[in-house]
């Protein structure tokens, strides 16, 4: 694949193109319609002034005696009403001409004093359409009087020039710039092309080339960057959990091996082998539990468990973790108290709320240090359940809140306190699971850390 | 009693450590083979892996369900996952443990199913010095009243009804406080503290025992 352009079926059969051709065909008819309209209009007008002109000659001529007809008849041939009337004749009772330049009768006009639209042939000039009428004069004579359209001819000729010499260009300029602006794209997208060639060999952090100026190809290639970008963050996200995942299993494992390695080695007494085993046996669990936890957020993230959602009041829920975990707190030396707030309820899985709320309060109670207090509220703020845990603790530096909620976080403060260091991820996939979304504010170094669970409104029953 | 495992390391492991304890033990390495001998009816409790070759282990046990054998089954899994627990428990078997789990919870769990409290309509509970009144939620050892918050009669009673019984720490999770998830703190330990210090002065012999990689135990006379 290359960024050339193989081929003119290419280059004519982009969508550019193809716009490029659609709007010139319609900018021609357009133009076409535009003309005829203009055509039509005119001749309309040339007609309704010839016709005029012939009706009031003919009502002075119907008046006149003989004699001044001839005369009449002689003044048209010679001075400038020529221009008004340009054919004249004057015919006897048998049809025969007597003056005038027409010299043969129009077989096409009945004597009735109406204009028609004839071809005819007079003297002085060749064959031409004229707007005539015959009409009745003194004497059983017959007059016929008509004016050409030659303007009318004109117009035509100076409509089909324009047509020549603006429109066709017209026409000719828009396909080639549609055949130029194609070309350009096809570049562009040829550039792209290569691009996500070599992304799909791996190269992740190849970008495809955005040009400034933001025309839609530009913003469309700023989106796929921007999802290249989050597809690369989380994929070292992934990485970097299951380089958590080895890091959290491979110590307690190391630990097992070399406590196991040093009771074969070094011969103990009974109870001192029994510790060891004690101890491997421990780590083991700590291994498993870990294990255990992390297939519970991914069964909690694949969203199977929705089906067995109930009403659950959250209230309930809180009051049940919070008389679970009070003689914990008090071991602790900490207070845990349960805020009494509006009925906040909405459709869930209530052993999963239970354990996202214990979650919370259990990390609470361990990071809060004896004396202080940890409450638990419910509370409908906007309308949206909220549930919510605030400690007195060491609270969260504004830079590891987003990161608290990941997988294995523990802040370098915590590396001592026990547990598989999951119970906030687990939480924080129990709330996505239920449409909520975590906060974690308050929680400048030293104040103590709020989280906050605020459901969807529309979870509500 | 009858174990049905096709891992032949853990149904050694299991049977070895069972015997010790006084079972006698049968294994079957199939669900076919499992299904054969449990219709025979002569096992006072089934252990029953969940994932086995020939007959899936819920097949097995729905199958003796529907054939009138009552004897009590505990599901053995692999498979973590809350649903998989609940869909043993409704094919009907009556425990439920992941793997890997400790022996001590195994044989505590079997204890359990074989012992299981009669149902009774009794309104008082006794065991040893401790007497409980359902009704009046009063309870006392020896004649002398017992303080007890709701949560700590609750655990009381649930000690009452299974005395001499190791009950370990995920059944009191599970059975008391209908707990579906493994803390992530000895919260058991704390709970099982607050109720000693009310139900075992100092001066008198402590009725609660912790057994050592177990669990905790109400010692009385029989």
């Amino acid at each position: 694949m290359t960024g050339r352009i193989r081929s003119a079926a290419d280059l004519f059969g982009t969508a550019t193109f193809r716009l490029a051709l659609g709007s010139s065909v319609l900018l021609a008819g357009v133009a076409l319609l535009q003309f005829s309209l203009i055509y039509w209009r005119t001749t309309q007008y040339e007609v309704e002034r010839a016709d005029r002109l012939l009706d009031r000659e003919a009502a002075l001529m119907a008046a006149q005696d003989p004699a001044d007809l001839r005369e009449q008849m002689r003044l048209w041939a010679t001075n400038d009403l020529r221009l008004l009337i340009t054919a004249a004749g004057l015919f006897d009772a048998d049809r025969r001409p007597i003056a005038g330049n027409l010299r043969d009768w129009p077989e096409a006009l009945p004597v009735d004093g109406a204009i028609r639209e004839i071809t005819v042939h007079p003297l002085d000039q060749g064959v031409r359409t004229i707007r005539a009428e015959a009409l009745p004069v003194p004497g059983g004579r017959v007059l016929v009087i008509g004016r050409g359209l030659r303007d009318l001819q004109q117009i035509r000729s100076i409509t089909l020039d324009a047509i020549e010499t603006a429109a066709i260009p017209a026409l000719l300029f828009s396909l080639l710039a549609g055949a130029w602006l194609s070309r350009r794209n096809l570049v562009r997208v040829g550039r792209m092309q290569l691009a996500i060639d070599r992304i799909m060999e791996g190269g992740l952090h190849e970008r495809l080339p955005v040009r400034r100026g933001g025309d839609e190809m530009a913003r469309l290639a700023g989106s796929v960057n921007r999802m290249l970008e989050r597809l690369e963050r989380l994929l070292d996200e992934i990485k970097g959990v299951g380089d958590d995942i080895a890091h959290d299993l491979r110590t307690p494992l190391a630990r097992v091996r070399a406590g196991l390695e040093r009771a074969v080695l070094h011969p103990m007494p009974a109870d001192g082998l029994r510790a060891a085993i004690d101890r491997a046996v421990a780590d083991l669990d700590q291994c498993f539990s870990v294990i255990t936890a992390l297939l519970r957020i991914g069964e909690i993230e694949n969203g199977r468990r929705q089906g067995g959602f109930s009403v659950v009041a959250l209230r309930e829920v809180a009051a049940e973790v919070v008389e679970l975990y009070e003689p914990l707190a008090e071991a602790a030396g900490n207070r845990l108290l349960l805020d009494h707030g509006p009925a906040g309820s909405l459709r869930g899985d209530r052993d999963l709320l239970v354990e996202l709320l214990a979650n919370l309060v259990d990390n609470a109670i361990k990071f809060t240090p004896a004396g202080g207090t940890i409450r638990v509220a419910v509370l409908v703020r906007d309308q949206e359940p909220v549930l919510r845990v605030a400690d007195t603790g060491i609270g969260i530096a504004p830079s590891e809140r987003e990161a608290v909620l990941g997988r294995f976080y523990r802040s370098d403060k915590s590396r001592h306190v026990g547990g598989s260091g999951l119970g906030l991820s687990l939480s924080s996939a129990i709330a996505r699971l239920h449409g909520a979304r975590v906060v974690v504010s308050g929680a400048d170094a030293g104040s103590g850390a709020v989280f906050e669970i605020v459901f969807r409104n529309e979870t509500m029953p | 009693m009858l174990l049905v495992e096709d891992d032949a390391g853990i149904a050694q492991e299991v049977s070895a450590e069972l015997s010790g304890r006084g079972f006698s033990v049968v294994h079957a390495a199939t669900g076919p083979d499992g299904l054969d001998h449990a219709m025979s009816g002569a096992f006072d409790v089934l252990v029953l892996d969940r994932l086995l070759p020939g007959l899936d282990g819920l097949a097995v046990l729905e199958r003796l369900r529907a054939e009138g054998v009552r004897t009590p089954v505990l599901v053995l899994s692999a498979l973590s996952a809350v649903d998989d627990r609940v869909r043993g428990l409704k094919a009907g078997g009556d425990d439920y443990l992941a793997k890997p789990f400790a022996m001590e919870e195994l044989a505590a769990r079997l204890e359990a199913l074989l012992r299981r409290p009669p149902e009774t309509r009794e309104t008082v509970l006794r065991a040893g010095p401790v007497e409980m009144d359902l009704i009046t939620r009063q309870a006392r050892r020896a004649g002398r009243s017992l303080e007890l918050l709701p949560r700590e009669f609750r655990l009381l009673e649930y000690m009452v009804r299974r005395p001499n019984q190791v009950l370990t720490r995920d059944m009191l999770l599970e059975d008391v406080w209908h707990y579906r998830f493994i803390p992530q703190t000895n919260l058991v330990d704390v709970h099982i503290g607050k109720l000693r210090r009310k139900l075992d002065p100092p001066d008198e012999t402590p009725l609660i025992q912790s057994i050592r990689g177990a669990g905790f135990l109400l010692r009385v006379e029989e």
